[in-house]
């Protein structure tokens, strides 16, 4: 069942004589009812991510919780969403945002409890909502009891589940990742008077995946969470589980072939069940996450776009296809069960690793006036402040990020526009709570104002009093309604999500046009064309759209028939940022 | 289709060819068109049936003939697909623009793959490329000189209408860069040769290009509307510098000096270079001063500043060492370059085409191709404004904005041709001074004559480049 390796019996790890490490097993919690096994649920799905300490507070603690969230759950039906991406709620210091985990089977108490997640899962199946958590795999937070024992007892079960060693000279070729905070990958620990290896903060030291037992107590840690319902995992950081001397440490064929063996766990135990991978790197790094090709891709079922994010800015404020263009001429081919996650921001900054340095500078120059706006390789921003809360910037964008090519994953509180607190320390800035209505905290808690675990966004533009869910539910010119309208139409289109991607360029290097096109198991064929004015001024273009000659478009949010497609180029005209979705049909007369 | 029937078709000509987009004299009335030249492609009968012809046109005012080439398709009837290109009707036969027929052009793409010879006519396919999938082809629109015909989104066979003696400099020049296996130019896959009728008489016949394939360079734009939608932007915001509007073009502009850096060093690499000796300077100053003379005589700007323009010209003798040649684009301007999801592209490399043969394919030194895009540049700056309405000069400060984005732009052009070519064109001031002076010129002639309201754009520089010779701000 877990290709031939012995199980080990993990839940139990003897420490020392009279010194047990207990980790609770799955069956000791009730699980969520499921839904139906679908093989292609996550091509077509929109993610939405939602960071449980930000959305809701049920226990008037200041802090967002499960059952906080599991209360939303009408909002996020109604929104239309289809899969909840929720970072680390686990038991943690925090001081990474929850990605420096404690305890892989705990919740984290401000949260609630295991047994609140599990009705939190069935409540969000109930409504046809799947939900995927995030998993860090690379590392732990240094208050994990694999730790403490790690450096207490070199020679115990757990001597060998980091990364040690008597020098900090090993492994030169491999980059910091947190420039800004960390001189080194190595921290050296008193306790146990040697070093520990790190890719990321001094507080998380990297899990050794050399040692087989990692590799179990890993795997049982995605199974424990698989047992009480979740539909999948994001995997966090994964290039750099594995260490080599002579590498950068990243891209390992050694991870590759762990991740397969993550895969065949789901595939055998937990079908229907999905693996998204974490991986900022280049689109040609990344798709090796998905795996053999021959296999259909037997690693990762989906992976995140990095750089096209980047790239969307940089086309917009250039005025021109070209950025969006080249990435995704430089993205190959992935295997035809995989795809790709896309987003426009998320929990952490602005990506900017994976432009070249004169784009980042340029990046810099045009979204981040004020230097406090720059963290680590990045800026931290929403999306709505970034674009200046021009409405129609912040319709391309997402009319973009619903048709390109992969996955939607929209962050929480981006479909009302959202402002930021870049007066907040690390990536706080973007973390703030969720505005439900213009009453005390926003609605988010009943909670004293100074218990909030992060203050409201007070400013007159994006504060919450301007900007909420309640008022915006009221009226249907908002961005929230703007936002459920345009995900509803692309569920009505399969080829939104499952459909390839054909450029079709023209002369006009402002506008930005693709068909999107698929056919179903009973030769269904669904066509859709996306037209997209990069510019602020109107533009006109024509579009070579002579393979469907006679075909007739029909617009999509109002349904207006276009005239017939003729010999010669199809002319359109678009407003300042404006952008059209048409579906291509056949004539009357075939 | 015999000899004679295509005689029968000559009268159906003169209506139809003043009709014709690269159809170059249209201000010229045809007194008669004849026929020097015609290779049937497939038997006269056949459906359709294809023929080869050049034709020669006189005109009612006794000037120079023109040549032409054609590509003449025949069907019983023919189809509404293909009414609008028909030219006329000849004995049982619809005779049409050949390329408009889909199953024509898949015909001349599988002569040029399967590497077959028709009488006078050569189809073959570049060595060692991969061969486009045979079909049919459609009609690329808009196009000025040539006609193409785009397969898939794989290749473009362009053919070349003004038939002209001699190896076409674009087919030669793509050759030498396939040799180079170049990137910065739409890889070439297979030509048309055939032969055309001396210009003497008595003399037999000389070889002419007809055709090209090569790659179709998919989703690209044109450099010329890229700088455009640049400059829209800068004017349009009221006082942001160009670094700072998100439009700024400099990032392109340095790629593409780069792209012309390389097609520069491709071509010394695969057709050589060499060394100018002082009397090679000599001439081609003594030719940038014989189309200066040209223009004095026809616009009184030039003739009022004739000497001083005179003296930055001869600067092209500063190159103290002799100048180093070899050969260049020749007509290299902002519409000449594609913008790919790659990268930019160099395309057609024919040369000023209305200079004779001998002139374009003459070693010249790469400054001349860089002058030209440091105009081209200014052309795209002042272009808006100088469609600003008649009678009236554009704002003091739009100008100002204009001029500030063509020096960031030429200087990011220049700094990436650096960056590959290894020495700053700005290094030889003097001598790149002098090649953008002779393009000035020559262009305040083309306004005067063509395009008034444009006048003032080479006008400026002009002035300019005579009275800030040691300026430094531009390249």
């Amino acid at each position: 069942m877990n290709d031939g390796t012995p199980t080990a019996p993990t839940s139990t790890h003897v420490a020392e004589p009279g010194h047990e490490v207990v980790e609770p097993s799955a069956e000791d919690f009730r699980r969520a009812r499921q839904l139906p096994v679908e093989d292609d649920w996550y091509k077509r799905a929109v993610f939405y991510e939602v960071l449980v300490r930000a959305f809701a507070d049920s226990n008037r603690d200041g802090f967002g919780d499960l059952r906080g969230l599991t209360d939303k759950l009408d909002y996020l039906a109604w929104l239309g969403v289809d899969c909840l991406w929720l970072p680390p709620f686990y038991d943690s210091p925090l001081r990474d945002g929850g990605y420096d985990i404690r305890d892989y089977r705990k919740v984290l108490p401000e949260f609630g409890t295991v047994e609140d997640f599990v009705e939190f899962v069935d409540q969000a199946h109930a409504r046809g909502i799947r939900v995927i958590t995030d998993l860090v795999m690379n590392h732990t937070s240094d208050q994990h009891v694999w730790f403490q024992e790690s450096r207490r007892d070199p020679e115990g079960p757990f001597g060998d589940f980091y990364v040690w060693s008597d020098d900090d000279t090993r492994y030169p070729d491999a980059r910091i990742i947190f420039v800004d905070t960390e001189a080194s990958n190595w921290t050296y620990d008193y306790v146990r008077g040697q070093f520990f290896w790190h890719r990321f903060f001094s507080h998380q030291p990297d899990l050794n995946f050399d040692n087989p037992a990692v590799c179990e107590a890993m795997i049982d840690a995605l199974r424990f969470w698989l047992d009480l319902g979740i539909d999948g995992f994001r995997l966090d950081a994964v290039p750099y589980l594995f260490e080599r001397d002579g590498t950068n440490g990243e891209n390992l064929p050694e991870t590759h072939q762990f991740l397969k063996r993550c895969r065949k766990v789901i595939d055998d135990e937990y079908p229907g069940r999905i693996l998204l991978a974490e991986a900022n790197q280049w689109p040609a790094d990344v798709v090796e996450y998905f795996g053999d090709p021959e296999a259909g891709g037997d690693e990762c079922h989906m992976a995140f776009h990095f750089p096209l994010m980047p790239r969307i800015f940089m086309a917009v404020r250039r005025e021109s296809r070209f950025p969006i263009s080249e990435i995704l001429a430089q993205t190959p081919e992935i295997p035809h069960n995989a795809q790709w996650g896309i987003f426009l921001r998320n929990h952490d900054e602005l990506t900017l690793e994976m432009v070249t340095d004169d784009e980042r500078d340029y990046m810099y120059a045009e979204y981040a006036k004020d230097p406090r706006m720059k963290a680590n390789i990045g800026i931290r921003r929403r999306l709505a402040p970034l674009l200046d809360n021009d409405r129609n910037q912040l319709e391309l964008f997402t009319a973009l990020l619903l048709s390109l090519p992969g996955s939607p994953v929209i962050y929480y509180g981006d479909e009302i526009g959202m402002g930021d607190n870049i007066w907040l320390g690390d990536r706080d800035g973007v973390r703030s709570p969720m505005q439900w209505t213009p009453d005390r905290n926003a609605g988010f808690s009943a909670c004293d104002p100074g218990r909030l675990n992060l203050p409201i966004v007070m400013d007159p533009v994006y504060g919450y009093q301007a900007v909420n869910v309640e008022a915006q539910s009221n009226s249907s010119a908002s961005l929230l309604h703007w936002n459920r309208r345009m995900i509803e139409i692309r569920r009505q289109h399969p080829a939104f999500g499952l459909g390839d991607f054909h450029e079709l360029g023209g002369s006009n290097s402002s506008v930005l046009s693709y068909v999107r096109q698929t056919v179903d198991a009973d030769g269904h064929r669904d066509v859709v064309l996306c037209v997209n004015n990069m510019s602020r001024f109107p533009q006109p273009v024509e579009l070579d759209l002579i393979a469907w000659k006679d075909w007739t478009l029909t617009e999509l949010t109002g349904g207006v028939p276009f005239p017939a497609i003729g010999e010669l180029p199809y002319l359109l005209t678009l407003p300042g940022h404006g952008f059209y979705w048409f579906s291509i049909q056949p004539g009357q007369e075939r | 289709m015999s000899a004679p029937t295509l005689d029968a078709l000559l009268p159906a000509l003169i209506e139809w060819l003043p009709g014709q987009r690269w159809f170059a004299a249209k201000d010229r009335t045809v007194s008669e068109v004849r026929l020097i030249g015609q290779q049937e492609i497939t038997p006269a009968d056949a459906v359709p049936a294809v023929a080869h012809a050049v034709i020669a046109v006189s005109f009612t005012d006794d000037g120079p003939d023109d040549r032409f080439q054609l590509l003449l398709g025949s069907r019983p009837e023919v189809s509404g697909d293909l009414e609008h290109a028909v030219i006329g009707r000849v004995a049982d036969r619809v005779v049409y623009d050949g390329l408009a027929d889909g199953e024509i052009s898949r015909l001349l793409l599988s002569l040029i793959v399967s590497d077959t010879t028709v009488g006078s006519l050569r189809f073959v396919p570049e060595p060692a490329t991969e061969a486009p999938i045979v079909g049919p082809g459609r009609p690329l629109l808009g196009e000025q000189s040539n006609s193409s015909v785009i397969y898939g989104e794989r290749a473009i066979m362009k053919l070349f209408r003004r038939a002209t003696p001699g190896l076409n400099p674009d087919l030669e020049l793509h050759r030498a860069l396939r040799r180079e296996n170049s990137g910065e130019v739409a890889p070439l896959l297979g030509a048309i040769e055939g032969e055309i009728p001396g210009d003497d008489p008595d003399g037999g016949v000389r070889p002419m290009t007809v055709a090209m394939l090569q790659d179709y360079a998919a989703n690209s734009a044109d450099g010329w509307s890229m700088a455009l939608t640049s400059v829209r932007d800068l004017l349009a915001e009221g006082d942001l510098r160009p670094d700072e509007v998100g439009g700024d073009f400099a990032g392109e502009a340095h790629r593409l000096g780069r792209t012309i850096a390389s097609v520069h060093i491709e071509l010394a690499r695969a057709l050589g270079s060499e060394r100018l000796g002082a009397d090679g300077v000599a001439a081609i100053a003594d030719w940038m001063l014989e189309r200066l003379d040209l223009a004095a005589g026809a616009v009184d700007a030039v003739a009022a500043r004739r000497e001083d323009i005179a003296r930055v010209l001869t600067g092209v003798r500063a190159a103290d060492d002799g100048l180093l040649v070899q050969r260049v684009h020749g007509d290299l301007h902002l519409g000449q370059t594609l913008r790919t999801p790659r990268g930019w592209l160099a395309i057609d490399f024919e040369g000023e085409p209305s200079r004779p043969l001998d002139d374009r394919v003459r070693p010249d030194s790469p400054l001349r191709d860089v002058a030209a895009m440091l105009r081209s540049f200014d052309y795209a700056a002042f272009h808006q404004l100088a469609e600003w309405e008649t009678g009236n000069e554009a704002p003091a400060y739009l100008q100002r904005r204009a001029q500030e984005w063509a020096d960031r732009n030429r200087s990011a052009f220049c700094d990436g041709y650096a960056a590959i070519a290894g020495t700053d064109p700005r290094d030889q001031m003097a001598v790149l001074r002098a090649y953008e002076l002779d393009k000035a010129v020559y262009e305040v002639l083309y306004e005067t004559r063509n395009r008034p309201n444009w006048l003032t754009i080479p006008l400026r520089s002009m002035v300019r480049l005579i009275d800030d010779p040691d300026d430094a701000r531009d390249a």
